[in-house]
C-alpha cells in the first residue's frame, strides 16, 4: 500500500500538496463557494412548501437537471426528503436540524 | 510497497478477473488481483438485476468480491495502475503503481464519517455523473475494500476529513508507489466501455437532457440509484413513455463499430421488464433492427417481455430531436412498411455498444480488427492470447454478457492452470539436469 514518505511536517505536505495541485485546488474553492450558494437558495427554497424540481428551477432561476442533481445530492446526504407526488413529479421538502 | 512473487496475475476487478481469480486460487495458485479503481466489483457491481432470471446483481456479484478479498491465495491490489510487463525466462515482471489514496487502509474502517464531513461535492463515476458522492468517500455501500479513498483533484485540503476521522487514518503525505509483480502467467480481464453517449450526432450528441446510455438506466433501476427512483434527469419526471434506440453505437459502420455488441437487445428487454415493473403505467417501446436472444432462456424472456406489453418496432432511428419540454422525439423508418414516423417520448435509452476499455498494445498484444485483445484461434481457445503465458477473458477479448465471461474466466483459469503447471515441470527438469 502507499505508505508516508520520510516525516515531513504537516505544514510541508500541504505547501507540496497545493504546489502539486495549483490549478485544481484554485478551481475547487470557486467549485465549494458557488456550491455552498447554491445549497442555500435551493434549501430556502423548499423550506416551508415540499416542491417539484421544475419548481425550485423556476424559482431559483437554473436549469433543472442542475437542480435534480442538487436535490439528488442532498437526499443522499439526509438533507431533504421527498413529500409525496405532485402528478409526475416527486415533492422535495428540506429537512430541519434537530 | 514491497515485489511480489505470485503464479497468476489477473488485471481487472470485474466479475470475469475475480472469477479467474477465485478458479485459480481454489486450485491453490498464488494469485495477485490488480484493480485501478479504488474497488472491485466491475460494471456488474452497478447493474441492477441479470438477464434472464432477473436475479440481483449485488446478490450475486458482493459474495464473490467477499471472497476475493478473504481467499488466503489471492492478493488483492486495489487502486493500482499496470504500467508495463517485460518478458523473462522465469515469466512476467509487471511495472505497478500504487496510487495514494490519502487513507491508511490498514486503519480505515469504512465508518464514512471522513465523508460526511467533507464539504465538496462532485458527480458519482459509479452513478454515471448523475449521484453524488464527496472529495473523500467510500466509492459505493458495497465496496470491496470497505475503504475511503481521497480525490486530490476536489480537495481544498480544509482537514475536516482529518478531524472527523476517529481513528487518524487520513494521511496525506502518501505519494504514488511503484512495485513489480512476477507472475509466471498474466490474465487480462481488463472489461469494456460503452460508446459514448454523444458519438453519433444524429442521436442528440449527449445534449438532450432526457436521452440517456443503459448504464444509467440501471443506476436508476438500482435501490441504491442516484434518486431511488426511475426519474428522467432532465426534470425529475417520473416517464410515462420510455423508448430504447437499438444498434445505437454498433453494427453502424459511421461509428466504426461494425460489430454486434450481443448484449444490448438482452439488456434493453431486461430494463423494459423492469421499468414495467416499478412504473406499471409506463408504455415501453423498442426499436430496433433485429432482436437477437441467443442464449439458454433468452428467446422465453423476449416472448415474456412481448406479453407483458412491452412494444417492439422494427425499423431503423434515423435521429432524434427534442421538443420545447425537452421530450425526445424518435424520427424512424418503419422497414417493414416502408414509411417515416416520428413518436415523442418521455425518456429515451440508447443502446449503446461495447468498445474496450484499454488498449491491448499496452499488454504487447496486437489488437483484433474490433480493437479487443486478439486470440489466434477463437473456436480453439477462446482465451489464448498470441503471447505465451497471457490469456483473456470476460468482454476485455470480445463483447459478451454475465454468463459468457463467467465461462471465459473459468476457461482462463484452467488455461493459465496449465500454463502455469508446464513452467513449472520445465523448471524442475532442468535443475534435475543441472544436479544430474
Amino acid at each position: 500500500m502507499a505508505t508516508q514518505q520520510a516525516t515531513p511536517s504537516r505544514g510541508e505536505i500541504l505547501k507540496r500538496l497545493r504546489e502539486q495541485h495549483a490549478e485544481t485546488f484554485a478551481r475547487t474553492q470557486a467549485l465549494l463557494k458557488e456550491q455552498k450558494r447554491i445549497e442555500q437558495v435551493i434549501c430556502s427554497a423548499i423550506r416551508e412548501t415540499a416542491k417539484t424540481v421544475p419548481q425550485i428551477a423556476e424559482e431559483v432561476g437554473m436549469p433543472a437537471p442542475e437542480v435534480l442533481w442538487y436535490v439528488a445530492s442532498f437526499k443522499k446526504y439526509g438533507m431533504l426528503v421527498e413529500k409525496g407526488m405532485c402528478g409526475d413529479y416527486p415533492l422535495y421538502q428540506k429537512v430541519e436540524k434537530k | 510497497m514491497k515485489d511480489l512473487k505470485v503464479d497468476a496475475l489477473v488485471v481487472g476487478g470485474g466479475i470475469a478477473g475475480m472469477q479467474a481469480a477465485l478458479d485459480l486460487g481454489d486450485q491453490g495458485f498464488q494469485v495477485a488481483l490488480v484493480e485501478r479503481e479504488p474497488s472491485i466489483g466491475g460494471k456488474m457491481i452497478t447493474l441492477s438485476k441479470v438477464f434472464p432470471t432477473l436475479d440481483c446483481c449485488s446478490c450475486i456479484t458482493t459474495p464473490k468480491m467477499s471472497a476475493v478479498a478473504h481467499h488466503p491465495n489471492i492478493k488483492l491490489l486495489t487502486y493500482c495502475e499496470v504500467e508495463s510487463i517485460q518478458e523473462n525466462e522465469k515469466g512476467f515482471a509487471v511495472a505497478t503503481v500504487q496510487k495514494p489514496r490519502y487513507v491508511d487502509e490498514a486503519t480505515c474502517t469504512g465508518c464514512r464519517l471522513c465523508e460526511y464531513a467533507c464539504p465538496i461535492t462532485v458527480p458519482s463515476s459509479f452513478d454515471r455523473g448523475l449521484g453524488s458522492y464527496r472529495a473523500i468517500r467510500v466509492p459505493f455501500s458495497t465496496a470491496v475494500p470497505q475503504i475511503a479513498v481521497l480525490d486530490m483533484d476536489n480537495c481544498i485540503l480544509c482537514g475536516k476529513c482529518e478531524k472527523a476521522c476517529p481513528v487518524d487514518a487520513v494521511v496525506l503525505s502518501q505519494q504514488p508507489e511503484p512495485f513489480t509483480i512476477h507472475a509466471t502467467a498474466i490474465i487480462l480481464a481488463t472489461g469494456f466501455e460503452l460508446n459514448e453517449l454523444g458519438a453519433k450526432k444524429e442521436y442528440g450528441a449527449a445534449k438532450l437532457p432526457n436521452v440517456i446510455d443503459p448504464l444509467m438506466m440501471e443506476r436508476f433501476l438500482s435501490p441504491t440509484g442516484p434518486y431511488g427512483r426511475v426519474l428522467r434527469p432532465g426534470d425529475g419526471m417520473e416517464p410515462t413513455t420510455i423508448a430504447y434506440v437499438q444498434c445505437a453505437g454498433s453494427r453502424d459502420k459511421t461509428l466504426g463499430i461494425e460489430y454486434c455488441s450481443r448484449v444490448c437487445c438482452m439488456y434493453a428487454i431486461k430494463q423494459a421488464m423492469l421499468i414495467s415493473g416499478a412504473l406499471p403505467m409506463a408504455e415501453i417501446t423498442i426499436y430496433y433492427m433485429d432482436i437477437r436472444t441467443f442464449g439458454k432462456g433468452y428467446e422465453q424472456f423476449y416472448q415474456n417481455a412481448k406479453a407483458m406489453g412491452v412494444e417492439f418496432v422494427r425499423g431503423k432511428v434515423a435521429s432524434i430531436h427534442e421538443d420545447e419540454k425537452h421530450n425526445p422525439i424518435v424520427k424512424m423508418e418503419l422497414t417493414e412498411e416502408g414509411r417515416i414516423i416520428e413518436r415523442t417520448h418521455d425518456l429515451v435509452v440508447l443502446s449503446l455498444g461495447m468498445i474496450p476499455a484499454v488498449s491491448s498494445s499496452g499488454f504487447g498484444l496486437v489488437p483484433a480488427s474490433d480493437g479487443f485483445i486478439s486470440v489466434p484461434a477463437p473456436n480453439a481457445s477462446p482465451t489464448v492470447t498470441e503471447r505465451p503465458g497471457i490469456f483473456v477473458t470476460g468482454t476485455a477479448g470480445g463483447p459478451m454478457d454475465i454468463v459468457d465471461s463467467i465461462v471465459t474466466a473459468g476457461s482462463a483459469a484452467s488455461e493459465a492452470s496449465a500454463y502455469i503447471r508446464s513452467k513449472t515441470m520445465i523448471a524442475e527438469s532442468q535443475s534435475e539436469v543441472a544436479y544430474a
